[in-house]
């Protein structure tokens, strides 16, 4: 009886692996063939000849390196300010004794939920006034105010169930607020921070109408505009957008597999032992 | 207008200030000549020839290079720069749906690129209607580049007397088919009218072919094939003017017609199964690996066509006749995307004086890499010589044989109708409608915008 | 209550600056799209004040957005429907395997890639037969030629396809998120539970359901947002298409205010969009709370 469950178990888990894992494995062939093949349609088919020049295309007229280096670049700012600040916020909303701090949160669920596109247009012409368009400051600054309300929610969850003794000591040995941040609330928060760092990561890093619209200069651009730059009027390059799909992917990929211990042990873990 | 946007600004720049970054835009309190990007020193030189570095924004819908206008685009670039070393043009190279959008949101702010692209006609109206780009009149005054057009094209870019675009293409609608598969379901001579093909049609269908290749997806395919029906079932052009004109209305039994016959060749499974859910791109693959009989699009495809693996099986034909109405020699024209200037630029000299660079040598260019076909400029040499295709050549000669014809549906009608008509005729390809509901619906949409 | 008395400067040091920012780039842009909701604006050109036209049209007149709305809901309540799964997928990791991180990581993958190349994928499986479509394929290969069907382009069948992709795509993604929460109960709570003769699943009952609560609210705030603003993969699938049959919120805003050239108009059904978001804000927040408050 307990087999035939385990059984069971291991069938689910291992067939979840195969679904799950497929469309890595069909990116790859995607990624080596040619038109052709691709607008067959076909879900398993392999490439005849595996056209590597996809690659060295890609990696050519997509610009890759200097978009990667743009995406890092913006990603990496946008997910240090966007943990600092939201940290900050839930500290001050959890742990202060003052009125407005249920307003505060307040105001920033109001947020949580109000996509990008929605503010397209009016962030162009602010941008516009401040005169920041085409820069990356025009990316990074709506990146950072569109995730701040979503890691505020998952950092006060945590924050507000650490338990209050461990302050009360620290005033007492005379800390100030500031030190309290740093050196205890920040250690003791990394769980939850890991799993503000993945979900910024995951809607900033393919992010492309934003960019499209507020980046102009080619040496500014961000790795979307590499899978784009493919599309043309009447026709699409399938194979390169395949290869170039996998050399942006790669580097996600390797980074995740390689901290995936960290990462599956860290993510919202203290909020169950409130 | 330029109240309303100065309510805005003044919301917004009250946001600016709490930013705490340097404000520095202009209001648009004067109208429409807000300076394009805010605090850079206003300089205004005279022309290209001062040694002032200036850079300017080209924002195209070029981005694939393995294309030849990607390539053409490149070169004369490079040329231009190095004729004029304080010269930098920027690419802002997007792909076509992407630089709409965007296009749309800085015209919104007035913040244009130097030079863009837009589509001709309706499509391109807002944008001058709000002043936002400059007439490029002089420009075609300079070095006889007017004269290089074919006559009547640059009517799709001229309002009040002032061409305010020039184009980078001009096509017909044709019916390109595949030789060998009309062979395979015995099909002996190219129909030339509309029943014959709908024969035709039921002929390619019972061997399992695919007759005629879509990308319903993207759903102007659909609309550009109806509209050469509605072409002629009207007996000749002019019928959405007309209605625009208050002389005729959608009810009109040339666009019921229309819808009909249109509706017959869905009935008679001309299209690929799910073509709704087929890309433009996707949808003419399957013409260019052999799975689809016909192709009706625009010429713009006869490169792509003639370089895929069934090229040389390939021929063109005319849309044929329906009911015995229209005339073979009409069609439906595509004059192209077009580069505008921007009313505000910084550097307009420079910007003019590129764009008259480059549309005076893109002829040559194009010529040479093999891109002759479908182009806005008059091109000189020899197609046969310079090893054009058969497939080519005959779709350079139907050019001359041109004798008028429609432009496509979201050229001539307002954006709010014509989506309206792209979604009502997609529609079609999902379930049979009553045409004259469907006439209804276009009626109604178009009586709401006017 | 909260412990820590501070000065109301540094109360300020702290929030002030994230609220800002917030404040410039999230709420001043919706405030001013509920004003240009009350105009008719090509986005380009002059604008006419027009006072709630835009949002009677809207309500009542406008036969794409109630349906797309309903499709918007119905799209977060399948989001929603697959968290419990992912719960006992995840308790199941837990229990019957050792290396049970890697697992959660390969399960993640779908997210990390582009849905661009992700609604290629599924295209091929939806594809009609004739394409070779896989799926179609499949039944027919076990006789069952009258199941299949255009799965993309059959308006009764289009919308479901575009929410099995998105619930595909997301499993792992909440599968990680409830993993970490069942990892993170202390073992000891369930050996004590062990002596009083509740194993298996009666402990996961009494154990482990009540102290995931706080991690179900992440996620299903998480899945909420995720529907809401679904717009990449109902583009790359089928745009909306055919003749509006899988049109949500996000893309009839999208496809107003760029296609149709009636930005007012889009500008109307974005505060639509953000009404529709604070409400539902509160409504999970009051209900998970209480449902809180009863386990704790």
């Amino acid at each position: 009886m307990v087999n035939l469950k385990k059984g069971l178990a291991y069938l689910l888990i291992g067939a979840l692996c195969v679904t799950q894992l497929y469309p890595l494995l069909w990116l790859l062939t995607y990624s080596l063939k040619t038109n052709e093949e691709i607008l067959d349609g076909s879900f398993f088919a392999l490439p005849k000849t595996p056209i590597w020049t996809n690659y060295s295309e890609a990696y050519k007229s997509g610009h890759y390196l200097q978009y990667l280096g743009n995406s890092v670049f913006v990603t990496t700012i946008t997910m240090v300010c966007v943990i600092i600040l939201s940290a900050m916020v839930a500290f001050a909303i959890t742990r202060f004794r003052f009125k407005y701090g249920n307003v505060v949160m307040l105001i920033f669920l109001l947020g949580m939920m109000i996509p990008m596109q929605a503010t397209l247009l009016p962030l162009m012409i602010i941008f516009k006034n401040v005169n920041i368009l085409d820069t990356h400051l025009s990316l990074i600054l709506p990146y950072i105010a569109f995730s701040t309300p979503i890691s505020v929610f998952i950092l006060s969850g945590f924050m507000r169930a650490i338990p209050k003794e461990i302050e009360e000591s620290a005033v007492i040995d005379g800390a100030s607020i500031y030190r309290i941040f740093r050196t205890i609330i920040i250690p003791i928060s990394i769980p939850p921070v890991m799993t503000v760092c993945i979900l910024t990561f995951i809607t900033i890093w393919n992010e492309y109408i934003l960019a499209a619209t507020f980046i102009s200069t080619e040496k500014l651009k961000t790795l979307p505009f590499g899978v784009y730059s493919f599309v043309s009027q009447y026709s699409v390059n399938y194979g390169n957008i395949g290869a170039f799909l996998v050399m942006g992917a790669a580097p996600v990929i390797l980074i995740y597999f390689f901290l995936s211990d960290k990462i599956t042990k860290g993510m919202v873990a203290g909020a169950v032992k409130g | 207008m330029a109240k309303k946007m100065k309510t805005v600004g003044m919301v917004l720049a009250a946001s600016a200030l709490t930013l705490s970054l340097a404000a520095c835009g202009s209001n648009n309190d004067s109208g429409n000549n807000a300076s394009p990007s805010g605090s850079a020193p206003a300089a205004s030189e005279g022309g290209a020839a001062g040694g002032e570095n200036v850079s300017i924004t080209f924002q195209n819908i070029y981005p694939d290079p393995t294309t030849p206008t990607a390539k053409a685009l490149k070169q004369l670039v490079q040329e231009y720069q190095d004729a004029h070393p304080n010269v930098k043009i920027e690419l802002d190279t997007l792909n076509t749906d992407n630089q709409k959008q965007k296009l749309k949101t800085q015209a919104a702010s007035k913040q244009i690129p130097d030079i863009t692209m837009v589509n001709p006609a309706a499509q391109m109206k807002p944008f001058v209607d709000a002043g936002l780009f400059a007439p490029l009149n002089d420009v075609l005054d300079k070095n006889g580049l007017k004269d290089t057009y074919q006559a009547g094209l640059l009517d799709n870019y001229s309002f009040d007397g002032n061409v305010y675009a020039l184009p980078d293409g001009n096509n017909i609608e044709v019916v390109f088919y595949n030789k060998e598969l009309f062979e395979q379901a015995g099909i002996s001579k190219i129909p030339t009218t509309f029943d014959e093909m709908l024969e035709d049609v039921k002929a390619l269908k019972a061997k399992g072919i695919t007759p005629i290749a879509i990308g319903e997806k993207d759903s102007w395919t659909g609309s550009f094939l109806f509209m050469n029906i509605l072409l002629r079932t009207n007996g000749g052009p002019g019928f959405l003017s007309d209605v625009v004109s208050g002389k005729k209305t959608f009810e009109d039994p040339a666009f019921i017609t229309a819808v009909d016959k249109f509706q017959d060749l869905v009935q008679a499974g001309a299209f690929p199964d799910g073509a709704t859910s087929i890309d433009a791109t996707a949808g003419s693959n399957l013409f260019k690996t052999g799975k689809a009989a016909m192709f009706i699009l625009g010429t713009w495809e006869t490169g792509a066509i003639d370089s895929s693996s069934v090229g040389s099986k390939v021929g063109a034909f005319q849309f044929p006749t329906v009911d015995g109405k229209g005339d073979l020699n009409e069609y439906m024209l595509a004059p192209g995307t077009a580069f505008a200037i921007s009313a505000n630029s910084k550097h307009i000299d420079v910007a003019k004086d590129f764009l008259n660079f480059y549309t005076l040598n893109l002829p040559k260019v194009q010529f040479e890499l093999k891109n002759a076909v479908g182009q806005p400029q008059k091109v000189e040499g020899d197609l046969k010589a310079a090893g054009y295709s058969d497939l080519s050549i005959d779709v350079m000669n139907m050019f001359q044989g041109v004798k008028g014809g429609d432009l496509a549906f979201d050229n001539t009608m307002v954006p709010a109708v014509a989506q309206v008509h792209l979604n009502s005729l997609q529609n079609l390809f999902v379930q049979k409608v009553e045409s004259s509901q469907v006439a209804k619906e276009h009626q109604a949409a178009y009586e709401a915008n006017k | 209550m909260n412990v820590l008395k501070v000065p109301g400067r540094t109360i300020a040091v702290f929030i002030l600056p994230a609220l800002l920012l917030y404040v410039c780039i999230v709420f001043i842009p919706i405030i001013v799209s509920f004003y240009t909701g009350t105009l008719e604006w090509d986005g380009i050109g002059d604008s006419k004040f027009v006072g709630l036209d835009n949002f009677k049209r809207m309500f009542f007149d406008d036969p794409v957005f109630w349906p797309s709305v309903k499709r918007t809901l119905l799209y977060a309540v399948a989001s929603m429907i697959e968290i419990p799964i992912c719960l006992f997928m995840a308790i199941l990791l837990n229990r019957y395997v050792r290396k049970a991180n890697k697992f959660v990581s390969i399960y993640f993958t779908p997210v990390i890639l582009s849905v661009v190349i992700l609604g290629q994928l599924w295209k091929t499986i939806y594809n009609p037969e004739s394409m070779g479509g896989m799926l179609n394929g499949v039944l027919v290969w076990f006789g069952l030629d009258s199941w299949t069907h255009n799965w993309l382009t059959e308006p009764k069948f289009a919308m479901y396809s575009i929410y099995i992709v998105s619930l595909w795509q997301y499993f792992g993604y909440h599968l990680l998120i409830q993993f970490t929460g069942v990892q993170n109960i202390p073992s000891e709570i369930y050996e004590a539970a062990q002596i009083d003769g509740a194993e298996g699943f009666k402990a996961d009952r009494y154990i482990t359901l009540p102290m995931i609560v706080p991690i179900f609210k992440i996620s299903i705030v998480l899945a909420f947002i995720g529907s809401l603003q679904a717009f990449d993969l109902v583009m790359v699938m089928t745009a909306g298409g055919p003749a509006h049959a899988t049109d949500v919120i996000s893309t009839h805003m999208y496809n107003s205010s760029f296609l149709s050239m009636q930005y007012g108009y889009g500008s109307a059904i974005a505060s639509f969009l953000v009404v529709l978001c604070l409400i539902f804000t509160v409504l999970i927040n009051f209900g998970l709370n209480k449902l809180e408050r009863k386990y704790s």
